[in-house]
């Protein structure tokens, strides 16, 4: 009944796209832009002067007014502007009003189905502008977010060309399911999802690589329930919200940016060349109580081994070469404003055969049918090749850090490849692997006004995907003996993403003192992916893609053979939503809002297929009061608050009910008939109750501003998927555990200086820092229930999500060298047990944050920016076996590894070195000689990027076509200041699912380092 | 005016239910794909199809398509473990621990088919004709699941004089709360009961064809032969292995190379059916010791090695290479690309009635001349004559020495040696283990998924260690 009377509501305002337009007599229209950068400006006030006849401006800046006959003069007004008249008949103007204070409060800020004045905002909402985004080098845009925004935690992908970073806003909630914020793009939630090819390859497919950073106009990322509440069960890990760029007013004007430069690893981890590997191997060997010579993989002699020095990281790493260009234009009149772009990029990596390409184009355009009805089409088109190289586990500069050995030669005397042991450099020119993905997004969006202050808008949009992942290994890969049986496969996925959204938009003042502004809407999406079921894969002298033909006759092959069809479902999920929001603000310094939303997904389960997500928010512009009018020095005070309901529906879909599923074999000639798992009729969303309250600052002239923020959010309702007894044999199921709790609460600050503030010299500084306290408060499972993937975090009841639980390890007995450990009770033991594992360290940092300094001197720029992290633990999960290099593991022995112990009285970081792990009394194998001795701070200072511009002043131009150009040089990690010893502090290796995204980054396992890139930028404009 | 309104409401009502109507499909719409149970068992065709799912289940890779063996060769004395790392390494060294992989997943996989077997048996009111069938393999397949894990994670029958040593979560319907462990003696009981219930309803031949690729009375007979040999109750193993010898629905296979064949193999009493394109079972047995590719972790100690090879004339010594590996005493027995998978087979049941009919020879001297045609069958056929066979007048205590030798022969890599080493340990309190560890020493056992005493802090985990 309630959602009935919910649809009348939402539906009756359509209905009147269906009715004729009301007559407006003697009006008069027009537009209030910003005098500082032309932006339209929302929330004027219009007020025919000398009565109560007044109107607001549209979020286009836009304004009607009905006039009395004797209407002269129209007052526009807005906080921070200074007041401007004009002619009451001077009808269609563009009005330009002027700041009158100097800070950005007046800014507009994207928020969720609409815009705001930064000032009126009442929810956590950082916007960063698109050219902090797209000037510098990142593999994937969400990666230039870093040390940008306070509470927003970016650690950003490896080396590996296009790899996604892991973003955290304001800690993380969740344990099975996602810990991602939802990523928005000109209002239509798009796909995201790192794990739609798993881990393939030891890497995560990350969707947001191939969107065009060069179209972005800002980014608004959204932290609180103020904020977020309007995306109901999606909102409790944040989100990002992406804004594409405009036509702007004014002929057509272009822009070519093109960055040139070069990439390398920041940091890297040091081995031992060949001679020390053999001669630490000996050491092993007689400290295990052996004689003679030690044992060598594989069988390969010592005459072997000391013939080769094979330097791998060096065999498998190049300077890579960066290559962007983009050329857009930008126009706008009256009726019809147009952005286009296109975009051409080719960033190689260090990592030999491995580069990520970006083919993107966009159109825009906003187009004024009448005075009342305007259509919109916001469209682009992504598409990001990514010429894959294995790593990690699964080989490449994995191999380089593991188990390809100095004594291994790259071939054999006969000139074949060795294949005797790990050779990455056969796996890196033997495989070839590239992975295209293909993204559209296409809106069309119609505002129309039937009547004043009243504003409709339908918006459809939809996201086409297609993915193909080639892979080919050569017959020196297959070892088989015809060039041309090699063997080719492809793996394809394909499918769709609509949204369409309805919103009715009212504005009521009531006097001058009250303003009321309604919302209500109703959207629905609907996703789906599919793929095939069997591989489309032959023997073949080349990859797929140098011979399409083939691959599409394999597909008619197979679907001959399969009369059932070869095609499946991927995924697919729907989702139906009502919201609706009232923002009132008394004397424009008193906001109060209220959201609700009701969300219904296809993922929930049939006993929740609904839920309800309430939120409010306040703002207090403590300024504007009378009494803080005498203190000089504060420009601008707002106190905000907010408290809501938001929900994490981010978990895979389909988990709700029993999956039963017919074979796709026969077993004896019989059908078969299968369970894969269990559902769970009761699966909802986790639930999110969100705390937020903060002061906004500007002081002493607006030059000092920022703003100090407290959160609380407690997440109930937890997801998780493991910790059932195996003996019940029905596997994983997805279920809201009763009696869970997890908290994030925390503090940010963020400032802004101007230090000089002259027409030819700026000086600025700024930074933030956040302090996120993450902690399991319920939760009845035992501690090792729940693992990030294969590594050794864990979740334990009072601690953070991701806690190492670990062996303590004391240190070295000087006389025999063996390693001395703790036991549960702090007791000196030197015998390892699991059983004497404790808390040892978390991989959630104490503080983050970022400062940055800029200085423009005439037409000279230089900035920097510092991202840090403070506290929190790096675990090498990788780094237990490189120690163990020299015992039967055979890897690579770390150089950091030698401070160990080979004589009596020697004082040593590590122990000695033995043939086996388990001559370390108590250790079962290597895999369990998880210990303290691996656990890293996690401690470091980044120069982030460091820029140097130089604009030719606009004299030397002259009266040529050239607008404006911009030169500078950008380098990123550029330098990199850490105790950790192996290798790249920042750490997002490949994860097995959400679960293990949310419990392990800052595990270690083979991670390619991040890049170091440095690069030439130039910007033109005509 | 008012025509206006009625028409505006009349509007309004049938967007209202176009959509509601097109919102709850919206969000109610099926994952493809999945169905429910009520949708997959609706008929008992359904269930004979979950029921043949389930045999494919029980040649898991995970399972009896090869971990199961291989655990058990792990902790026996067969084996070289140098090559062994992380998992493998620590059952090898028994010394397993609460982590790991290998050992979960076997654990997982066994109870997964425990699991759907009470599936069926909560869903047997679609059964019709066939409800002997489908209720009697899913009784076995319970009962053999329960039989293989608590010999490998409980101490043996006979451990105790009462045997309440903890054994394993008996799993008796298809709730997934934890359950406590039963101790050995309760489990032993349970395995009894569905093997008897499944041996008193089962069909006497396979559900098509000749080959017994579907549970039928003779491997629940079998197994419970092997069940009572466990627990050294040689009367009724004896009994149990003489009704299925007695059937003469199985002949000994004239080459010993064909009982892991394609189709040629006539002794298999339950056969997991290779179907080269869709099923292919025991790819774990042949990936761990297949040795005509690359070298294989899992190879033979010296000793073992010649102890297997030492006797002249003994054909099944093509099951042995020290020179296709270099330095490596490798095995040939799985070198083959695909084979069917017996489960339990002739062999296994003869060698049985042979030490079993040895001895109760005391009590019933009928049951030693059994034996001793029972343990020469298979000399004969191992030695290509009757060059090796025991005398018809050879006593109790010869043919037990002859059958245990010939049964770690004739039975290498199928996971056998490790359960003789406890069941004679059991029997007589003799360790036979070439490694010198006691027969009942923890570390012999595997450890407990972790996972239990997360979902249950009561969950008694094994002690671990003290064997070497």
């Amino acid at each position: 009944m309630k959602l009935t009377r919910l649809l009348l509501l939402l539906l009756l305002p359509l209905l009147l796209f269906c009715m004729p337009a009301l007559a407006q007599d003697q009006t008069v229209t027009g537009k209030v832009t910003d005098a500082k950068d032309g932006s339209p400006m929302a929330n004027v006030t219009v007020q025919v002067k000398g009565t109560k006849t007044a109107t607001q401006t549209n979020a286009d800046g836009t304004f009607k007014i009905k006039l009395p006959t004797d209407a002269k003069i129209l007052v526009l007004s807005s906080v921070g502007y200074a007041n401007k008249e004009i002619s009451a008949t001077n009808g269609d103007a563009i009005v330009s009003l002027t700041q009158t204070t100097n800070n950005d409060l007046n800014e507009v800020v994207v928020i969720g189905y609409g815009v705001q004045r930064k000032r009126d905002v009442t929810g956590a909402i950082v916007k960063i502008s698109g050219d902090k985004i797209s000037n510098i080098p990142v593999p994937s845009f969400e990666a230039a977010l870093q040390g940008k925004a306070p509470g927003v935690q970016i650690i950003q992908g490896n080396g590996l060309a296009g790899s996604g970073s892991v973003v955290r806003i304001r800690g993380v909630g969740s344990i099975s399911a996602s810990g991602d914020p939802l990523y928005v793009i000109d209002g239509v939630p798009v796909i995201s999802d790192p794990f739609l090819r798993g881990n393939s390859g030891a890497m995560n497919q990350n969707p947001l690589a191939s969107i065009n950073p060069n179209d972005i106009e800002s980014i608004e990322v959204l932290k609180d329930a103020g904020a977020t509440g309007i995306y109901g069960s999606r909102g409790a890990n944040g989100v990002i919200l992406v804004t594409t760029k405009r036509g702007k007013s004014g002929k057509p004007s272009f822009t070519y940016a093109a960055k040139l430069g070069i990439a390398t690893y920041a940091n890297k981890p040091n081995f031992v060349n060949g001679t020390e590997w053999l001669q630490l191997r000996q050491e092993a060997w007689v400290n295990s109580g052996k004689t003679g010579l030690a044992s060598l993989p594989n069988g390969i002699t010592y005459a072997q081994a000391t013939q080769n020095n094979t330097d791998w990281w060096d065999l498998l790493t190049q300077t890579g070469f960066i290559n962007d260009h983009s050329l857009s234009m930008s126009q706008g009149n009256k009726k019809l404003k147009t952005f286009a772009n296109i975009t051409f990029s080719d960033d190689a990596g260090y990592l030999k055969n491995n580069a990520y390409q970006r083919i993107a184009a966009r159109l825009n355009v906003d187009y004024a049918v009448t005075d009342k009805l305007k259509v919109a089409l916001t469209s682009g088109y992504n598409r990001g090749t990514n010429r894959r190289v294995n790593s990690s586990y699964a080989g490449g500069i994995g191999d380089a850090m593991s188990s390809a050995l100095p004594i291994f030669p790259v071939y054999n005397a006969n000139g074949t490849y060795f294949t005797n042991g790990a050779n990455p450099v056969r796996n890196i020119n033997e495989t070839k692997r590239r992975e295209i993905n293909n993204r559209g997004l296409v809106g069309l969006s119609f505002e129309y006004q039937p009547i004043k202050n009243l504003f409709l808008k339908a918006n459809g949009s939809v996201e086409l995907i297609s993915s193909s992942d080639d892979q080919f290994e050569t017959n020196l890969s297959t070892q088989r003996s015809t060039a041309d049986s090699g063997y080719a496969k492809r793996y394809p996925y394909w499918g769709y993403n609509w949204t369409t959204t309805y919103t009715a938009n009212y504005l009521l003042n009531i006097g001058t003192n009250h303003k009321f502004n309604f919302l209500a809407g109703t959207e629905a999406q609907e996703f789906s992916l599919k793929e095939y079921k069997v591989e489309i894969g032959q023997f073949a002298g080349s990859p797929y893609y140098q011979h399409i033909q083939d691959y599409y006759n394999r597909i008619d092959t197979l679907k001959k053979n399969n009369p059932t069809g070869i095609e499946q479902s991927k995924d697919k999920y729907t989702f139906n939503s009502f919201f609706g929001r009232v923002n009132y603000t008394y004397k424009g310094r008193y906001s109060l809002q209220a959201v609700v939303r009701l969300d219904g997904s296809s993922k929930f389960g049939t006993n929740y297929k609904n839920g309800f997500f309430p939120s409010v928010s306040a703002a207090w512009t403590i300024s504007d009061e009378s009494f803080m009018k005498t203190i000089k020095q504060i420009n601008f005070l707002k106190f905000r608050a907010s408290y809501g309901i938001v929900g994490n529906a981010n978990f895979p879909n389909g988990k709700y009910q029993d999956n039963y599923r017919t074979g796709g074999i026969t077993y004896n000639g019989n059908t078969t008939l299968y369970l894969d798992a269990l559902g769970n009729p009761n699966l909802k969303w986790e639930t999110l109750r969100n705390t937020d309250i903060a002061l906004e600052f500007a002081l002493f002239g607006n030059r000092l501003t920022g703003e100090i923020a407290y959160y609380h959010k407690a997440t109930t309702d937890i997801l998780l998927e493991p910790g059932l007894s195996p003996s019940g044999g029905t596997g994983k199921v997805f279920r809201n555990l009763i009696n869970s709790k997890i908290i994030n609460q925390g503090l940010e600050f963020s400032a802004n200086l101007k230090i000089i503030d002259k027409k030819d010299f700026k000086w600025t500084i700024g930074g933030n820092i956040s302090r996120n306290e993450n902690k399991v408060v319920e939760y009845e499972l035992g501690p090792d229930a729940v693992g990030g993937g294969t590594n050794d975090t864990r979740i334990i009841k009072g601690l953070p999500v991701g806690v190492n639980f670990l062996v303590r390890f004391k240190g070295v007995d000087t006389n025999d060298g063996l390693p001395i450990w703790l036991d549960k009770n702090g007791k000196q033991t030197k015998t390892f047990s699991l059983d004497h594992r404790v808390y040892a360290g978390s991989v959630v940092p104490d503080f983050i944050g970022g400062f940055n300094t800029a200085i423009n001197y005439k037409n000279f720029e230089f900035s920097t920016l510092f991202s840090y992290v403070i506290g929190g633990s790096i675990y090498e999960n990788s780094g237990k076996y490189q120690f163990l290099g020299t015992s039967s593991k055979f890897w690579n022995f770390r150089k950091d590894f030698l401070d160990r112990w080979t004589k009596p009285s020697d004082i040593s970081q590590y122990p000695k070195l033995v043939a086996s792990a388990t001559d370390y009394p108590g250790v079962s194998s290597e895999d369990q000689f998880n210990s303290t001795m691996f656990l890293r701070d996690a401690s470091y200072l980044r120069l982030r990027e460091l820029t140097i511009g130089y604009r030719i002043p606009k004299t030397a131009l002259g009266k040529s076509f050239i607008k404006d150009v911009r030169m500078f040089l950008t380098a990123t990690n550029l330098l990199t200041f850490s105790k950790y010893p192996g290798g790249d502090p920042e750490i997002t290796r490949d994860f097995e699912n959400a679960q293990d995204r949310n419990l392990s980054p800052n595990i270690t396992y083979l991670t390619a380092p991040s890049q170091k890139t440095v690069i030439f930028g130039l910007n033109v404009n005509f | 005016m008012k025509q206006n309104k009625n028409k505006i409401i009349v509007i309004v009502m049938m967007a209202l239910l176009v959509g509601l109507v097109g919102c709850s499909k919206f969000l109610e719409r099926k994952p493809e794909g999945q169905l429910t149970k009520e949708e997959a068992l609706k008929t008992e065709a359904d269930l004979l199809a979950f029921v043949n799912g389930t045999t494919t289940l029980v040649g898991n890779d995970d399972y009896m398509g090869g971990r199961l063996q291989a655990a058990s060769e792990l902790l026996a004395d067969e084996l070289k473990g140098d090559k062994f790392t992380g998992d493998e390494a620590e059952i090898f060294g028994r010394r397993n621990s609460i982590f790991g992989d290998f050992r979960n997943n076997l654990y997982i996989k066994a109870y997964t088919v425990i699991n759907r077997a009470n599936v069926i048996l909560e869903t047997l009111d679609l059964a019709g004709t066939n409800k002997g069938y489908i209720e009697g393999s899913s009784r076995f397949f319970r009962g053999m699941g329960h039989f293989e894990m608590v010999r490998l994670f409980a101490h043996p029958f006979g451990y105790n004089t009462d045997n309440s040593q903890p054994g394993i979560a008996l799993r008796l319907s298809t709730g997934n709360g934890s359950i406590p462990r039963s101790t050995v003696k309760e489990v032993y009981n349970q395995i009894i009961v569905d093997l008897k219930y499944a041996d008193s309803i089962l069909p006497v031949t396979p559900q098509s064809g000749t080959k017994y690729y579907t549970v039928t009375k003779w491997v629940a007979e079998a197994y419970l032969a092997k069940v009572y040999f466990q627990m050294n109750d040689f009367a009724n193993a004896y009994l149990y292995a003489g009704k299925v010898i007695a059937s003469g629905k199985f002949m000994l296979d004239n080459n010993y190379n064909n009982r892991y064949s394609t189709g040629l193999s006539t002794e298999g009493i339950f056969i997991l059916a290779n179907n080269t394109t869709v099923y292919n079972p025991g790819s774990e047995l042949r990936g761990k010791y297949r040795s005509d590719r690359n070298a294989p972790n899992y190879n033979y100690t010296d000793i073992f090695y010649n102890f297997a090879t030492s006797k002249p004339g003994d054909v099944r010594k093509a099951w042995y290479s020290k020179t296709l590996v270099v330095d490596l005493n490798v095995s040939t027995k799985f070198n083959k690309d695909f084979f069917d998978l017996p489960i339990v087979h002739l062999t296994e049941m003869k060698l049985i009635r042979a030490e079993a009919g040895a001895e109760i020879a005391a009590s019933n001297p009928a049951a030693l001349a059994v034996a001793i045609t029972d343990i020469n069958d298979i000399l004969t056929r191992a030695y290509g004559g009757t060059s090796q066979n025991l005398a018809t007048t050879a006593t109790a205590a010869a043919v037990i020495v002859t059958t245990r030798s010939e049964r770690e022969l004739e039975m290498v890599n199928e996971g056998n040696r490790l359960q003789e080493i406890k069941r004679i340990g059991a029997r007589n309190g003799s360790n036979i283990d070439r490694r010198g560890s006691p027969w009942n020493c923890n570390g012999l056992l595997l450890q407990f998924p972790k996972a239990e005493q997360d979902a249950n802090a009561s969950f008694q985990l094994n002690v671990e260690g003290g064997c070497f």
